[in-house]
């Protein structure tokens, strides 16, 4: 335990001493938004209506950034190994990195999000902006723990860039979905009652996906078991 | 350093290991006491680094039977990376951290509490003190190579295995390495080196290992005497 | 409920026999595969009376409903190799676990096909989200890209363990996927079970069942035989074992 919070420490040390890169990240997501308004056009009902899925689709987009953000430090002089070869074991490595995936990942949430509110020109209350951000947050969860499983894989290939979105895209489907409901429901009202259903299928989705991923990680690393 | 001296450090018959088409090793027979030092020799390609990953137990053979300290290579591999320290051409250092922070998270990595002091004097003895708390970025390649060097010797391994430790390395740091290594045989540990530096090495070691297309085709005594002999 | 247990039926079967009876399960399965299905088409074209709504069109099920049944009866098989591949390391199962996916990629292709080819004529599109349809579709994609990132992998250790982990990954997925499309959205003929059906309905179903099974099952055993045999042949034998000499000039 004290083992995986020194390596996810380290992970934010790292992160944030390069913060040049983590400040891309946040750019890009919002580039990513800006994207979506010109696609669409000054049609502000249309623009409102899409936003939670202009939101989530910046969440996914920045989130293929991240990852491989995350692994590209670990491959200069081959860091990786040498923690694999740590008494850490495998599965301490995958909480830490995952945990600082999804911590980076939850930090750009309320600076998206109040982009998203000023570009959308979203009527939101308080409420409704945590409400947001708390989306945002189980949905980088639901993207940080498959995500670190491929990213351990794809940064060794040469075809890294394209290979994870590749994969993970359609793995992350469920979270896709659920983010945008949530997001939908909680931005224009819930008459049926169905957001505990989504949110629930989002913790389904995660605690299914760290458990597993957990598991299955010393496979990605590791060299010919 | 205490240990069952009656177990071999390595321990190996028939070993092999194939990439793709080739066999990079074969035919690999050794049997390696604790408390020795053994040079390996060969020419670009023969398969040292081959063999000192593979004990070191980042891949696992091929073929035929290995164990470290008395561990089963295929099974135990957690368990043998308590006992081993690797130091190869990549360095498995962050860039962005300082030499003290490299240092302090290996300890904390081992569940090592972090000493300072402790820290401190590691520094000292790799000659690093100066640049402490600079970041490794900015280092040049025999600094890397001393950091790694103290980097290994947080881990307190029973068997050292070193890639090259000369290579990058001026005078006053590769006297370092000799000490190191003279001092871990003193202490129990083993030492297994490749190195192209034929001059330090055979005053070092006490067996030489000749390896030729990734099999043994020769081994004999080294050491000070041997040197002395052959002028 | 039934259609659950009878896969993990044939899925253990398979595990079970496979490694004694490979040669007899494949030869069965190319022989007679066929015949189901041919078997199965006929009746179902010929014999099996027009439904009652949809008339002459719904024939199409008779093709497509075994389709997606033995697609998901093969990630299960996929799956389960998977785990083995990864718990036992040997590549017989990394063989038949690439065999499975491949299997039931192409049945997947073709039940998307189906499938899409059934909207147009009953809905008169050729893609309107159905749950069942894009359900499939995310499958196909999810393990197409188990395919790919196997490929990309740069040695044969690699390439097994990196896909077992995906292909268990990808499997899991598809209830979560299955259940939050169904969710976002639900027009897909209610699957009628047998009794509610004329007895001669269920013939051709469960011929073209036992025939895309059977075929299935030659194709995977045929492909893990290929893939064996390519492994092998990219093993060079242990090179002879060299002399010692005497430790050279040093």
């Amino acid at each position: 335990m004290r083992v995986v919070w020194a390596i996810l420490s380290k992970d934010l040390l790292l992160e944030w001493r390069e913060r040049a890169r983590t400040l891309s990240v946040i750019l890009f997501a919002a580039v990513t938004l800006l994207l979506f308004s010109f696609a669409l056009g000054p049609d502000v009902e249309a623009l409102r209506a899409g936003s939670p899925g202009f939101l989530t689709l910046a969440l996914l987009l920045s989130s293929t950034l991240a990852l491989n953000e995350s692994f590209r430090l670990e491959r200069e002089d081959r860091a990786l190994e040498g923690l694999v070869m740590r008494p850490v074991g495998a599965t301490g490595l995958f909480y830490a990195k995952a945990l600082a995936n999804a911590i980076l990942l939850a930090l750009l949430g309320p600076l998206v999000v109040a982009l998203a509110v000023v570009l959308y020109s979203l009527e939101v209350g308080p409420g409704q902006t945590v409400g947001l951000i708390g989306c945002w947050m189980l949905g980088a969860a639901g993207l940080a723990a498959p995500g670190t499983l491929y990213a351990a894989m794809t940064s060794r290939l040469k075809t890294q860039d394209v290979a994870l979105p590749i994969l993970l895209f359609p793995l992350v489907i469920p979270v896709l979905l659920g983010s945008v409901k949530a997001m939908d429901l909680v931005l224009f009202g819930d008459a049926m009652g169905q957001l505990p259903s989504w949110i629930s299928l989002l913790v389904a989705f995660d605690v299914v996906y760290w458990t597993v991923c957990g598991v299955l990680f010393r496979f990605a690393v590791e060299e010919g078991e | 350093m205490t240990g069952d001296l009656s177990q071999l450090a390595v321990e190996a018959s028939g070993l092999g290991r194939r990439f793709g088409r080739a066999w990079a090793l074969a035919h690999v027979d050794l049997a390696v006491p604790f408390g020795t030092s053994v040079w390996l020799r060969g020419a670009n390609g023969a398969g040292k680094t081959t063999l000192l990953r593979m004990l070191a137990s980042l891949s696992t053979p091929s073929r035929g039977r290995l164990s470290i300290a008395g561990l089963d290579a295929y099974r135990e591999r957690e368990a043998i990376r308590r006992q081993v320290a690797l130091v190869s051409h990549a360095l498995y250092l962050y860039p962005g951290l300082t030499a003290r922070e490299t240092l302090t998270l290996w300890l904390r990595l081992g569940s090592g509490v972090p000493d300072n002091s402790a820290i401190d004097e590691l520094l000292a003895d790799v000659g690093l003190t100066y640049a402490a708390d600079r970041r490794v970025g900015g280092f040049s390649a025999g600094m890397r190579k001393r950091l790694a060097l103290a980097r290994a010797q947080v881990e307190a391994p029973r068997l050292l295995l070193l890639d090259e430790p000369f290579s990058s390395l001026d005078t006053a740091g590769c006297e370092l390495v000799e000490t190191w290594v003279r001092s871990f045989v003193a202490g129990g540990g083993t030492v297994i080196l490749a190195s192209h530096d034929h001059d330090r090495s055979l005053p070092l070691c006490e067996t030489v290992v000749d390896l030729r297309d990734g099999q043994i085709v020769a081994s004999g005594p080294g050491g000070e005497s041997r040197a002395g002999e052959l002028g | 409920m039934i259609t659950f247990v009878s896969a993990l039926v044939v899925t253990s079967a398979f595990m079970l026999l496979v490694d004694r009876h490979e040669a007899r399960i494949r030869q069965l399965g190319s022989w007679l595969g066929p015949v189901f299905l041919l078997a199965g088409a006929s009746t179902g074209l010929f014999l099996a009376p027009p439904e009652r709504h949809m008339g002459e069109v719904q024939r199409i099920m008779y093709v497509h409903v075994p389709a997606a049944k033995i697609a998901m009866l093969f990630y299960l098989l996929a799956f389960v190799l998977a785990i083995t591949s990864l718990w036992t390391s040997k590549p017989r199962w990394d063989d038949r676990m690439v065999a499975a996916i491949e299997v039931g990629v192409v049945l997947n292709a073709l039940l998307l096909v189906q499938g899409s080819i059934w909207g147009r004529a009953t809905w008169g599109v050729w893609w309107d989200w159905d749950v069942r349809l894009t359900t499939s579709l995310v499958m196909f994609l999810l393990f197409v890209g188990v395919l790919a990132l196997r490929r990309m992998a740069s040695s044969e250790d690699r390439r097994a363990q990196w896909g077992a982990v995906a292909t268990i990954v990808a499997f899991i997925d598809v209830p979560l996927v299955y259940f939050c499309v169904r969710w976002w959205r639900s027009l897909h003929q209610v699957q009628s079970s047998p009794e509610t059906v004329d007895p001669m309905m269920v013939l051709p179903l469960r011929l073209s069942l036992a025939g895309f099974l059977l075929l299935g099952m030659a194709g995977l055993l045929w492909r893990a035989r290929i893939e064996r045999a390519r492994r092998s042949s990219d093993e060079t034998p242990l090179p002879e074992k060299a002399l010692m000499e005497e430790t050279a000039n040093a």
